[in-house]
């Protein structure tokens, strides 16, 4: 191994030697890092030894016999170098030019030629197959086999592969069509007979029969129609008084709206009689300064002193019995006087049943009026409640006089949504609030910390 | 004791209702598919009589749906579909996340699709059913096709309503079963009979309008999406009870641009009559009604109904005969419909729209229907009205006469026909004049000069009225939209003559002393109260903020117009 490197160093320093590729550095790379192996074992000639600069010397002299066409260092001087004398001033005879060139032209071929041409001591490999002589025996042959062979139907490998390969044309499947194609067909759905073919009990346990639809589903969900005519004050050259009783009902709601608004103001409204007047400022001021004359204190102590009572006597007990029995009897002679006074005052019981029964009816018949007015009411199915749209009214001054100056009022498509939700067809939504999952930190850039 | 307990919440309301949620796993569906099979199935959520058994103890508002129609809806093959669609949307995306286009290809060749026909025939077993629901449909697909078409809903569903409505129009014209119109501000109100059925539906105008943003759009892209299969199967039926070809096809030997092939647009030209399916005569055979033997009481009503049959045939002959041209300014659509229904022959200008088939130098033509204030070239032998002539008419049942309605003359209010009065109530001395009208023409002559006395007298007082109401009225509308902003008004500074000296000292003291009351009352206030006080405070701080913005916006003198047209 030393002497390799020896031998690789001695060929590197001697004077003609010129390589392509420094090798100097590979040495001091690995030097402090080898671990110390043990070369003596035949184990370790091949794993551990360093051969990669005779390796790179040797692809060095092989690079350049391959480019350059044989060594560097053995090549002529005059092919490597020329002397550089300075440009000659050209003769200015022109035969002895021509002459000269055509001299030149015969004997020296172009520079781009001698360029071009290989000069590589790596010959080129050989073609083999230009060497290759048809044997006509032989092609005949193979392409009898071949004709045989397409007679029969049997095709070679190459075309079996192109056709297997799956073509490149789409087969136009039948697409669902969507729901909405504006050609879409329609068929008759109510005139076809019901085709029940196979068994309902086989239908029904392998889950092919429908499934029939619960009665109350048919039911509609609300009593009120579905396109509600607006009032004959709404239409475009109304007649005044149902006009005004259009704006009336609008005035209506916009009283109760500024009612609601003003509500929580009146209910934080001061009262008269709180407000200062200059005696209570003047008691407040002098509270506590001036000094009154002191209250007499109550001597009586109106506390009952403990339980000083002695026990009850028989006589007490007696007496108490005694009482009880005599006021019930009272009573019982009360409620019987009571009750053949009754017979006297039958009319007067009379007039106050009668007055109970209409009372009664009239809260039946109230009950009943608030239930036939819910059944038109929108339901309440949600959070939020329902918010009737405003009414659609234009007020006397926008009127139009002709249906050409007509600026429509209110949106149908708003209309529409508002109708199907008093309808109880869907529930009232609002549109959903995006809300942060994580709050929002705010940091300065790096840049602008340092600054500020 | 020692039985099984009964445990509250167990049995009964508690155990019928299911909350949306709790309905919606069960379902494993997300919400807006939820919501979507809820729609096209017609599952409606119900409000508990008693919501706190319900809701097991809480009063919270929730939304609860009946717990059979829930188990009802794990039945329905397109849960199945909307599954399949909610994996088909994460397998696109995730192709063209990785850029694989021949995947994002094959899997849109692929997309799953649902058709909903067999939920329209389990919701409407006879075609009655059917027809009674076709006021929302129809109502909905009018609404939809006037629609812009930028991507906001899908154009498909706008064309296809806008083809679906054509079709009605054209059957309702064919089998003349209009009975009402209502010009109102909103849109235009028509009443049809059709088999039997009145059936009520608004079409907006089509002039553009801005869409309101708190409408969820999807709910009502997928009302829309069963309306519109309702609706063609209805369609379909109709058309077929008249013999008729569907999908419809115009007649051949009508004069229409040949270069216009779609066929979309003939008929929405609503000029050209329908092709049938076996071609009979031109005109509509008279049906006659068979001739029962007539009992004591059958008599009656036979005789009354055949009384109604024939004004019926009388009405359905309204302008029959007649020749109308639209001007230009005249909504063309809704015009046409209504003559087209009662006989009339309507044509326009030829760069209106296609389908005009006479020019307005047509010397026949009987009227012209114009709503400028005059016109230049004048026919003599047609008469020029204002449309609203058509709509009266058409709610008279009768041609009325043409002198109130010329070019430039005050317009009779137009009375709506849905109003039913009752015996007290109020009728409109035109109402009354139409009455008279329909009653019979000849009385109306005799009795004009009177009726027009009283109702100049009539029409003086309660113009009167008029004016202090209006006046009374109009301070009402003002000071509503300024209440507002009556506490802060941003006016330019005024030259007070009165500070100087003791009234001016008196007036300090009344405003120092008010605004002494108020810093109290505020000290007073509870906890709560503040809170209210102070949100108060805060909004009316911002409207003022807002106002004084306006006003300045004002001042420098950009943008009032706006705010006033807005």
């Amino acid at each position: 191994m030393a002497a390799v490197k020896r031998l690789k160093r001695v060929a590197a320093l001697q004077p003609g030697f010129i390589s392509f590729k420094s090798s100097a550095e590979s040495d001091d790379l690995n030097s402090g890092r080898r671990k110390r192996v043990n070369k003596n074992k035949k184990k370790n000639w091949n794993k551990h030894s360093d051969i990669q600069d005779v390796e790179e010397f040797l692809d060095d002299v092989r690079l350049q016999e391959r480019a350059t066409g044989g060594l560097i260092s053995e090549k002529p001087d005059d092919s490597l170098f020329f002397v550089d004398i300075g440009e000659q001033k050209k003769s200015v005879l022109p035969e002895v030019q021509e002459r000269k060139k055509g001299k030149k032209s015969k004997s020296r071929p172009l520079r781009i030629d001698l360029i071009l041409q290989h000069d590589s001591l790596v010959p080129p490999p050989k073609d083999v197959l230009a060497y290759q002589q048809p044997n006509a025996k032989k092609l005949r042959r193979i392409a009898e086999n071949a004709e045989k062979l397409a007679a029969m139907g049997v095709l070679p490998r190459r075309q079996k592969r192109l056709l297997n390969r799956r073509p490149a044309t789409k087969t136009s499947k039948a697409k669902t069509a969507a729901n909405n194609f504006p050609d879409r067909p329609y068929y008759d759905l109510w005139g076809g007979e019901a085709k029940e073919t196979a068994d309902p009990y086989y239908l029904e346990q392998t889950g092919k029969r429908r499934v029939k639809r619960p009665e109350k589903l048919n039911a509609k969900p609300s009593i009120l129609p579905a396109v509600e005519v607006i009032a004959p004050g709404g239409s475009y050259n109304p007649d005044f008084f149902s006009h005004q009783a259009l704006l009336l009902e609008a005035h209506e709601v916009e009283v109760t709206r500024e009612r609601a608004e003003l509500r929580i103001e009146r209910q934080l409204a001061v009262k008269r009689e709180d407000t200062a007047t200059e005696e209570t400022v003047f008691q407040e001021l002098v509270e506590g300064l001036v000094e009154e004359e002191e209250e007499e204190e109550d001597d009586v102590v109106s506390i009952r002193g403990g339980l000083q009572q002695e026990k009850k006597t028989e006589k007490e007990r007696k007496r108490e019995r005694a009482d009880k029995i005599k006021s019930q009897q009272k009573q019982a002679a009360r409620v019987f006087t009571d009750k053949k006074q009754q017979l006297f005052q039958l009319r007067s019981i009379q007039a106050t049943l009668k007055r109970r029964e209409q009372r009664t009816r009239e809260r039946v018949a109230q009950r009943k009026a608030n239930q036939e007015a819910e059944k038109s009411m929108p339901r309440r199915l949600g959070r939020l409640k329902f918010q009737a749209q405003d009414l659609e009214i234009q007020l006397s001054d926008e009127i139009p006089g002709s249906l050409r100056t007509l600026k429509p009022e209110g949106s149908v498509l708003k209309d529409r949504f508002k109708s199907m939700q008093k309808r109880n067809m869907i529930e009232p939504r609002e549109r959903a609030k995006f809300k942060r999952r994580h709050k929002v930190k705010y940091v300065e850039k790096r840049a602008f910390r340092e600054i500020t | 004791m020692g039985g099984l307990q009964k445990k509250k919440y167990e049995r009964g309301s508690a155990t019928n209702y299911i909350t949306r949620n709790k309905a919606r796993k069960k379902l494993q569906l997300s919400l807006a598919d939820f919501r979507r099979l809820c729609i096209l199935k017609g599952i409606y959520p119900h409000e508990p009589k008693h919501k706190k058994k319900v809701n097991k103890g809480s009063t919270a508002p929730r939304t609860f749906y009946l717990l059979k129609d829930i188990r009802f809806l794990l039945h329905e093959p397109i849960v199945r579909k909307f599954r399949e669609y909610k994996v088909f949307v994460r397998k696109l995306r995730k192709a063209y996340g990785k850029a694989e286009w021949t995947a994002v290809e094959r899997l849109r060749d692929n997309k799953p699709g649902y058709k909903l026909d067999h939920i329209i025939k389990e919701r409407y077993p006879t075609f009655i059913d059917a027809l009674r629901d076709i006021d929302d449909a129809l109502s909905m697909c009018f609404l939809f096709s006037t629609f812009a078409r930028t991507g906001k809903c899908h154009v498909q569903t706008i064309t296809l309503c806008r083809r679906l409505t054509v079709e009605w129009m054209n059957y309702v014209v064919t089998s003349r079963s209009l009975r009402k119109v209502f010009i109102s501000i909103k849109g235009i109100y028509y009443q049809a009979e059709v088999l039997g059925q009145l059936i009520t539906w608004l079409v907006p105008y089509q002039f553009a309008h801005d869409h309101p943003t708190d409408v969820d759009y999807r709910v009502m892209a997928t009302f829309t999406e069963m309306y519109t299969t309702l609706f063609g199967f209805i369609n379909f039926r109709l058309y077929q009870t008249l013999n008729l070809v569907y999908p419809p096809k115009v007649t051949q030997h009508e004069k229409l641009n040949r270069w216009v092939s779609c066929s979309l647009q003939k008929l929405s030209a609503l000029s050209a009559s329908l092709a049938r399916v076996v071609a009979t005569a031109e005109e509509e055979e008279e049906n006659q009604l068979d001739q029962f033997p007539a009992d004591g009481e059958d008599l009656e009503n036979m005789e009354a109904r055949e009384k109604e049959q024939k004004e019926q045939e009388a009405q359905n002959r309204l302008f029959e005969g007649l020749k109308f041209f639209l001007n230009r300014e005249v909504p063309r659509e809704s015009l046409a419909f209504i003559l087209r229904c009662f006989g009339a022959e309507v044509s326009w200008d030829k760069s209106l729209c296609i389908g005009g088939t006479y020019n307005v130098t047509d010397e026949t033509i009987t009227h012209q229907i114009v709503d400028r204030p005059d016109i230049d070239k004048q026919y003599i032998n047609r008469y020029y009205i204002q449309p609203q002539w058509v709509f009266d008419s058409v709610n008279a049942k009768m041609r009325l006469p043409v002198e109130d309605y010329f070019l430039g003359v005050t317009l009779p209010p137009h009375l709506s026909p849905f109003v039913e009065e009752k015996d007290g109530d109020y009728v409109p001395p035109e109402k009354l004049k139409l009455m008279a009208l329909q009653r019979g023409e000849k009385h109306e002559e005799e009795e004009d000069d009177d009726d027009d006395d009283d109702d100049e007298e009539y029409n003086d007082e309660v113009d009167d009225e008029d004016l202090t109401e209006e006046k009374n009225l109009k301070k009402m509308e003002d000071q509503r939209s300024q209440g507002k902003t009556l506490a802060v008004k941003v006016t330019p500074g005024k030259v007070k003559p009165w500070e100087t000296g003791s009234v001016g000292n008196k007036v300090r003291l009344e405003k120092e002393e008010k605004a002494e009351e108020k810093r109290l009352a505020i000290m007073m206030m509870k906890k709560k109260e503040k809170y209210l006080y102070d949100k108060i405070m805060f909004g009316k701080k911002r409207t003022t903020r807002e106002v004084s913005e306006h006003l300045r916006k004002i001042h420098s003198g950009s943008s009032f117009l706006l705010l006033l047209v807005l």
